[in-house]
């Protein structure tokens, strides 16, 4: 079979082969569905343990593993997913492209994500997994759990953020560059829009949590001491961690808010109310977002006037979601309401949503959240927002969009039972839940007085629970026999429904252009063109695999690491070597990138990312200094000279690689091939005065654990070491393309690639140096 | 007044509970009241600004209604702040003169430390009327020590001592939880606070026999 056709769907070769954004949509919600049900499943078993004061369903260690895996589950692996399920699916639709920006990548962003849950749920059956909280707080997580699931589960969050920094990149590129002409930024749909200010969160949130699992995966593994020291400890992780947490919870609930924006408008018959506050209003919180975190550590000692500053962040962000609510109710006001399913569950979810941001505004209140921290108020303010805000607000999105995904109606009245019974369970869960505000949050056992309390609960659980069945069967049973849904049964205005149900892999026939405020059709020129694209690869597939074999083996058995690593070398040449064609639009609105290829803009991302990576780590660093009287003076433990003479090597190697570029532009195999050796020597010079200086200090007894100033040193060193060893392994692939005449003339633009990460590690060296070896 | 501690919390308390349940009941009562005036009935016609499919976004502006919504949500907000820096007067600023105790927690238990040098796990007693400081740490992970009946909660982490302090004005035990998880016996980890007359409290105080 050719590579651009896409195979029947139901062979299986179509699921783990496809590229295209639909299929990826499709295989996201299946995912995300099947960890609803292991996250629900878990919560229902600790229901259960809470039906009675002391009951001993679950015992204390498995209490814990519960509670920690569903916590996690539901943030990272269900809420986002199902997010992200419906971007991938809808995201390309709205803007009119024919596929995200780079369809491979996207099926690599779900492969990962799927093998990291896969770890996850293996690590279940490795003694214990997380048994921490999903905040997994310090120094319990790092020095206080002995157990090796927890170190699988904590590679599988890990694995997980490359999911997330891969497919934040692709939707990054793929909005600012896709879009069909005339779709403007200030034309794009609540959904596209909320989906853009989430990616843009998650690339300055994820790599925080990344840093952080780094940092505690070396304290558990290689016995650094970051956080199980007095130095470093709880309140390090705290700032790392909230860091990541917070913007987290707008990275969960942005998605739902678009959802509902667009559900509003369609089933209320009039356009949106305030459009352009509702936009500036989640910018505002967007920012805001990562200047609120230490709320979250009003008690742990933190100076009363950084907790002031706090406060009023915190308190003022629910001013921007204010103005976002009321307008969603003010769009209500002379409308004409179709109540039905999707717009049922946008009501209920902005009901809900309402109590839970009113809730937030007293954990806020410092004097408050002295009490109500690590209690009931707590689980039910943010169950309030993060299950009904943003899963409820999902869910009305999974209804809104599955005609045009299946082509079918589901049944409207099933769909109302689900709504009535989801409603009264989860009311009935969670309200309790305040109303038991003295209990503490992750306790087996509690007092006799708060029994009514968690029974309500319990019972809330199991029908909000069994609410869901009603959902899978009549989504299941419609896929055959639902009505014909037609290309727009809900009389939507946004650009999705224009095509046809489900829509053709090439997603609308003729390109769509926006003309004068109306979506018109231009004539399908070259229709044959698009048809040579590829649509199938299996790399995506064996990478995530491979990658997560390299991490099982590592908490087993290192031969298996081993024989994973040849599997994960051979995936990246096969994904570096394969023939993949996909074409950017010809036309389209790209402003403000218009003169930045995708590439070069899916680079530039990424070393955002990693910006905040090594700015993590950094930071790490200047907290624990000025956490440390005694730090040793310049020149006493690490020796400057190793420092100096590699700062002299990566510049000089920087100054080579650019020449080697210019070499290429020239057409000078000769030279470019001359200059790429000298730019691969100077960083094994690198790496080996590196080996050199490491063996040194390790035979005068500093390692790893001696204190905190040689972990942050190990570590930081260590991690742009991996950059520079990775750097190295693709240089070395580059000139192997070089050999065979690569890049003469055509093709520097991949050296240009190149180069930006080779500088960017170079200039974080720039600071490396100074901050270790001077000052 | 059961102690300083709950007089605090209990103005706060009041103040953000009626305001919450006030703008809670409003807003969503006006939801309820939109979507059951708006809804679909047959006679009812369609909005003329109705968006029709194909069509790019368009939106209602009429900054002024929701201009006034948000300055009327500003000034609770700002009510709320100062109402909690207040209270935070008070909570941050213990009096100069307090009975000091040091507490380290511990998995899975409290250990107390008196002035006089004297040591006890799992029970603290404290004279009536007077405020107690107590200085809290941790020998080992994040916990949190919590006495709900007093509304008193304070961090414990290793290497950092948080402050806390209360007056409490009634005769009793209190049950003194730990709020942050902290391993497998975090759920039963409990202690006693004891609330003594003064007299009584110092007869027992100067009979320790501190080693």
């Amino acid at each position: 079979m050719e590579a651009h056709m896409l195979p029947p769907a139901s062979s299986i070769k179509r699921w783990l082969l496809t590229t295209n954004h639909k299929d990826i949509g499709i295989l996201y919600l299946v995912t995300a569905i099947y960890f609803l049900v292991v996250g629900g499943a878990l919560s229902l078993l600790f229901r259960l343990q809470l039906a009675d004061p002391s009951l001993n369903v679950l015992p204390p260690q498995a209490y814990n593993q519960a509670i920690t895996i569903h916590g996690l589950v539901m943030v990272l692996f269900v809420v986002s997913p199902l997010a992200f399920a419906l971007a991938n699916y809808v995201v390309p639709l709205q803007i009119g492209a024919r596929d995200l920006a780079f369809p491979r990548l996207n099926a690599l962003s779900y492969w990962l994500y799927l093998f990291a849950g896969i770890l996850v749920v293996v690590s279940f059956f490795q003694e214990r997994t997380l048994d921490v909280g999903w905040t997994l707080y310090q120094p319990l997580a790092a020095g206080f759990t002995p157990y090796v699931g927890v170190n699988t589960g904590g590679l599988g969050l890990g694995l997980l953020t490359a999911s997330v920094t891969v497919s934040t990149i692709n939707f990054v590129v793929t909005i600012f560059r896709s879009r069909a002409p005339g779709v403007r930024l200030t034309a794009l749909p609540m959904f596209t829009m909320t989906i853009l200010l989430t990616v843009l969160m998650m690339l300055y949130a994820f790599p925080a949590l990344l840093a952080g699992i780094i940092m505690l995966a070396s304290d558990r593994v290689l016995g650094t001491v970051y956080f199980t020291s007095n130095q470093g400890g709880a309140i390090l992780w705290d700032h790392i961690f909230w860091f990541f947490g917070h913007p987290e919870v707008y990275i969960v609930l942005f998605p739902a808010l678009g959802v509902m924006a667009d559900i509003l408008v369609t089933f209320s018959r009039r356009p949106l109310f305030g459009r352009r506050y509702i936009l500036a209003a989640m910018v505002i919180v967007a920012t805001l977002s990562f200047l609120v975190w230490g709320h979250h550590m009003f008690l742990t000692g933190i100076h009363p006037d950084i907790r002031r500053a706090f406060t009023v962040t915190t308190i003022a962000i629910s001013l921007p979601f204010d103005a976002i609510i009321l307008s969603f109710i003010y769009t209500l006001s002379k409308s004409k309401i179709h109540l039905r399913t999707p717009m049922l569950f946008t009501l209920g979810s902005i009901a809900i949503f309402i109590i839970g941001g009113i809730t937030g505004v007293f954990l806020g209140s410092i004097a408050l959240d002295y009490v109500l921290r690590g209690t009931y108020f707590v689980v039910a303010h943010f169950h309030y927002t993060m299950a009904g805000g943003a899963l409820v607000g999902l869910i009305a999105g999974v209804y809104y969009w599955y005609p045009k995904m299946t082509g079918r109606m589901f049944s409207e009245a099933l769909g109302r039972i689900h709504f009535v019974l989801a409603m009264i369970g989860f009311n009935l869960l969670y309200f309790p839940m305040f109303l038991a505000w003295e209990m503490p949050r992750r306790v087996p056992v509690y007092a006799e007085y708060l029994a009514p309390l968690n029974q309500l609960a319990t019972v809330g659980g199991f029908i909000f629970g069994g609410s869901f069945l009603v959902m899978f069967w009549n989504l299941l049973y419609s896929l055959r026999h639902g009505e014909p849904a037609g290309d727009n049964p809900w009389n939507a205005p946004t650009l999705e429904w224009l095509t046809r149900s489900p829509p053709p892999p090439h997603n609308f026939d003729g390109t769509p252009a926006l003309v004068d405020g109306r979506f018109t059709f231009l004539a399908a020129n070259g229709a044959g063109h698009h048809s040579h694209e590829t649509h199938l690869s299996p790399w995506p597939f064996m990478l995530s695999l491979a990658s997560m074999v390299v991490l099982l083996g590592l908490t087993t058995h290192i031969a298996i690491s081993l024989g994973g690593l040849v599997l994960l070398a051979a995936s990246i040449l096969g994904f570096a070597r394969e023939r993949f064609v996909s074409h950017e639009p010809q036309l389209g609105e790209r402003w403000p990138f218009e003169r930045v290829d995708r590439m070069k803009l899916a680079w530039w991302t990424f070393l955002a990312s990693e910006i905040v990576l090594f700015g993590v780590l950094l930071s790490a660093y200047i907290y624990v200094r000025s956490a440390t009287p005694s730090w040793p003076a310049p020149g006493t433990l690490f020796d400057i000279w190793h420092g100096a003479v590699n700062t002299f090597i990566l510049l000089t190697s920087s100054f080579t690689l650019v020449l080697a570029i210019a070499a290429s532009r020239m057409g000078s195999r000769a030279g470019t091939l001359g200059f790429l050796g000298a730019t691969m020597a100077l960083g094994v010079a690198f790496l080996l005065n590196k080996y050199g200086e490491w063996t040194e200090l390790f035979s005068h007894g500093v390692n790893f654990s001696t204190s905190i100033v040689s972990t942050s040193f190990f570590l930081t060193t260590g991690v742009h070491g991996a950059h520079v060893t990775a750097g190295l392994l693709a240089l070395a692939y580059l000139i192997s393309r070089a050999l065979k005449g690569a890049y003469v003339r055509e093709g520097h633009e991949t050296l240009e690639y190149f180069g930006y990460y080779w500088h960017f590690v170079d200039i974080v060296w720039v600071f490396i140096f100074p901050l270790f070896y001077l000052i | 007044m059961v102690a300083s501690t709950v007089e605090v919390f209990n103005t706060l308390w009041t103040l953000f509970s009626s305001l919450g349940i006030l703008v809670g009941v409003v807003v969503i009562s006006y939801l309820g009241y939109q979507v059951y005036r708006n809804r679909a009935r047959p006679e009812r016609p369609e909005p003329e600004d109705a968006p029709k499919p194909g069509e790019a976004p368009r939106e209602q502006a009429r900054a002024g209604k929701l201009l006034i919504s948000v300055i009327l949500s500003a000034s609770i907000v700002i009510t709320l702040i100062s109402m909690t820096f207040i209270s935070l007067g008070i909570l941050d600023n213990p009096p100069q003169e307090a009975f000091e105790v040091k507490v380290v927690a511990f998995q899975w238990g409290w250990r107390f430390y008196y002035p006089n040098g004297y040591e006890a796990v799992g029970e603290l007693r404290v004279p009536k009327g007077v405020p107690v400081k107590f200085y809290v740490t941790s020998s080992d992970v994040f916990h949190n020590m919590g006495i709900i009946e007093l509304r008193l909660k304070i961090d414990a982490i290793p290497g950092k001592v948080n402050v806390g302090w209360t007056r409490v004005d009634a005769l009793g035990e209190y049950i003194i939880r730990c709020y942050e998880l902290c391993g497998d016996g975090h759920g039963v980890m409990t202690g006693r606070l004891i609330v003594m007359e003064p007299e009584e409290f110092n007869e027992w105080y100067s009979s320790l026999q501190v080693s």
